[in-house]
């Protein structure tokens, strides 16, 4: 009898160590996409059912959990335009309009299936609370919800590998779980200084069927920021940054 | 046999080349040559534009350019522009040129070119808090979408067509920026000096003027404020002041207000005598921006422009070009509607009345169709109920290229400011490419 107490208590007391801590483990996923502060530089490719595709090539700045803003410098249609992201307030510079407009997270700026939020995107943790994490396989499944209604989508289902805590596909849904949009993380690869990441992100939504949206990592660096350089003020200047 | 089998394998090839096109493109590539930064920059745009104007021969405005050469009910205009933009950009220092280039061609007026310099300046950049630029450029203040009562150091924008390039003034200007935690997250303040001389920036105002302005901005509770004056002599002193913000993720109210000392403007009675009268006046516009969950953006605006004509004012205009041209029929005497001329850039710009509502409905891919933009754009003097109703269809799916087709209707009765416009219909076709 004495045993058997014994042993209860002493899983009473083990199982809050092997429990899962979502928050720290979102965290962590966060951070192994990229460091708190940083530059990159991305391509959006848009590929139609025919299979004709759009290029854009974006130059990103981060610094801390919600200062983000990046600058297209090509197609020449688009080269000049930027974009700049605090906490929730977003604003498209275009350079023959001359002053910043704002926008919104479920606008494109690049048509297609990534929206605002997926181009200007912050830290997970920032904008979501974990609800439940799970244990399937080789792989995490963290379940989120908005902390805000000013957030794109108000639910996201994270399936990460165990191994690196990196995202393999997340699932973008409404506050009644329809499903908005899937991104596919893959190729994961070095990017050097201690980053490694999926270098490819496909993702498709059922609301534009036969479309398809990539994105294309590389440049991605740690590099620190003066907070001055993401306000609307400097959002003509963001090429000199690069 | 083999004959018959050729165009078949065609067809087939034909027929699977998109998904042949789709596999082969799965492998997507991201060369370092692609976003290695060069110290200079060249691009630029070039764009054609045939325009059909339906002319309304009775209305004022048609009867004070053709008065002494009909025209038909319709006039075919060709229209080019080219726009080079060039920078130079080493450790602090920057240089920006950008030039514009207008051609147009009609008949029976033939051909005219003109070109400028809409840009030209100099960059200091010590740190990202401090930047001077001294040369000509455009300062585009103001938070309204059609029109910008606060943009003091601005040429008017077109409500026809609010997201064109602008030509700039000649300006010295700096920026100062501050960042900071709390509600307030930016401070930003950006003064401008702006001389009038025979030679220099002389469109702007009264001649051998050093005018003053300055902006300070504000982003204060996630809301974007901004103060704005200039004062100096060539032009009547100005105060300012915009804001915007989101209410709810997608919907944004914003608001421009300006208070003008001392402006005049040219009016004429019932008997078509000249007067100039001075007064105050303020401006102010609100409006708002939404985006609905099917990607429809709405934008409406309200905008009072306190030193714009009044109806009567307006009338008065009409009725003495009526009288004029009577005059000219009767007895080939033209020196009135030569008289009356001199006001048409006054009376027939863009906005000139008093109250305005603009309303422009934009439907970003329906149907699926990526790229495809079609709007509506609505905007009318609420004093004498006359409007323009402009439908347009928006595509850019072609990389570096933008095909834009629009009509434009302009509605109004006869003394009113969009019925007395030269035209009752215009319908354009805009191919542009940028590289």
């Amino acid at each position: 009898m004495f045993k058997a107490l014994m042993v209860f208590l002493s899983l009473l007391v083990a199982a809050p160590l092997y429990a899962l801590d979502g928050t720290a483990l979102l965290k962590q996923v966060d951070r192994n996409l990229s460091p708190d502060s940083y530059e990159s530089y991305r391509k959006l490719i848009n590929v139609e059912p025919d299979g004709r595709k759009k290029e854009f090539t974006l130059f990103t700045v981060k610094k801390g959990v919600d200062k983000v803003a990046s600058l297209f410098i090509a197609p020449a249609s688009e080269k000049g335009r930027s974009t700049l992201r605090l906490g929730d307030n977003m604003w498209l510079y275009i350079p023959n309009v001359g002053k910043p407009v704002r926008i919104t997270s479920l606008q494109s700026v690049v048509g297609g299936v990534f929206n605002n939020a997926d181009i200007l995107q912050l830290d997970y943790a920032a904008e979501y609370d974990v609800e439940k994490v799970e244990e399937k396989g080789n792989e995490y499944l963290l379940q989120l919800k908005a902390k805000t209604k000013t957030v794109a989508y108000d639910r996201l289902k994270i399936w990460a590998d165990k191994k690196n805590v990196l995202p393999t596909k997340i699932e973008c849904l409404t506050e009644a779980n329809m499903l908005i949009k899937t991104l596919y993380f893959k190729d994961v690869k070095s990017f050097g200084g201690g980053i490694t990441r999926p270098a490819v992100i496909e993702t498709d939504s059922p609301l534009y069927k036969g479309y398809k949206s990539v994105m294309i990592f590389a440049g991605l660096k740690k590099r620190d920021y003066k907070d001055e350089v993401f306000t609307l003020t400097f959002m003509s200047n963001i090429e000199s940054l690069r | 046999m083999k004959r018959c089998l050729v165009p078949v394998v065609l067809a087939i090839l034909l027929l699977f080349l998109p998904a042949v096109a789709a596999a082969a493109e799965e492998a997507y590539t991201f060369d370092a040559a692609e976003i290695e930064k060069k110290p200079y920059h060249f691009g630029g745009y070039v764009e054609f534009k045939p325009l059909l104007f339906g002319l309304d021969r009775d209305s004022a405005f048609y009867k004070l350019r053709y008065y002494d050469d009909p025209q038909g009910k319709t006039l075919a205009e060709m229209n080019g522009r080219v726009q080079l933009e060039g920078s130079y950009e080493r450790d602090i220092y920057r240089l920006f040129v950008k030039t514009n280039t207008d051609l147009k061609y009609s008949d029976p007026a033939g051909s005219s070119e003109r070109s400028v310099f809409y840009e030209a300046y100099a960059s200091l950049k010590p740190s990202p808090s401090l930047k001077i630029d001294a040369g000509k450029k455009t300062m585009k203040w103001g938070k309204g979408y059609a029109w910008n009562p606060a943009a003091f150091i601005d040429r008017p924008k077109d409500p026809d067509d609010p997201e064109l390039a602008l030509e700039g003034f000649i300006v010295a200007t700096l920026d100062y920026i501050k960042s900071f935690d709390g509600p307030l997250k930016t401070f930003s303040f950006t003064p401008a000096i702006l001389p009038v001389t025979d030679h220099i920036n002389d469109a702007f105002g009264n001649n051998n003027k050093l005018n003053f302005a300055g902006r300070f901005y504000f982003l204060l509770y996630d809301t974007d404020i901004d103060l704005m004056f200039m004062t100096g002599g060539s032009r009547p002193d100005r105060y300012g002041m915009d804001f915007s913000r989101n209410i709810t993720t997608n919907f944004e109210i914003h608001g421009e207000y300006a208070y003008f000392r001392n402006v005049r403007k040219t009016v004429l009675d019932a008997g078509g005598s000249a007067r100039q009268v001075e007064a105050d006046a303020q401006s102010y516009l609100v409006g708002i921006r939404h985006l609905s969950t099917s990607d429809l953006t709405t934008i409406v605006e309200y905008y009072h422009n306190g030193a714009g004509f009044s109806e009567e004012e307006q009338r008065n205009f009409f009725a003495t070009v009526d009288r004029a041209y009577s005059l000219y029929q009767s007895t080939g005497n033209a020196a009135a509607l030569a008289n009356v001329r001199g006001l048409a850039d006054a009376y027939g710009r863009a906005g000139t009345g008093k109250d305005y509502l603009y309303a422009r409905l934009s439907q970003k891919e329906p149907f699926d169709i990526l790229y495809f933009i079609p709007a509506v754009t609505w905007m009318v003097n609420l004093e004498d109920r006359s409007f323009s109703l402009t439908p347009e269809l928006l595509y850019t799916g072609f990389t570096n290229w933008e095909l834009r087709f629009r009509t434009a209707f302009i509605v109004g009765g006869r003394n009113t400011e969009f019925g007395e416009k030269q035209n009752d219909y215009r319908v354009e076709f805009r191919v542009g490419y940028y590289f």
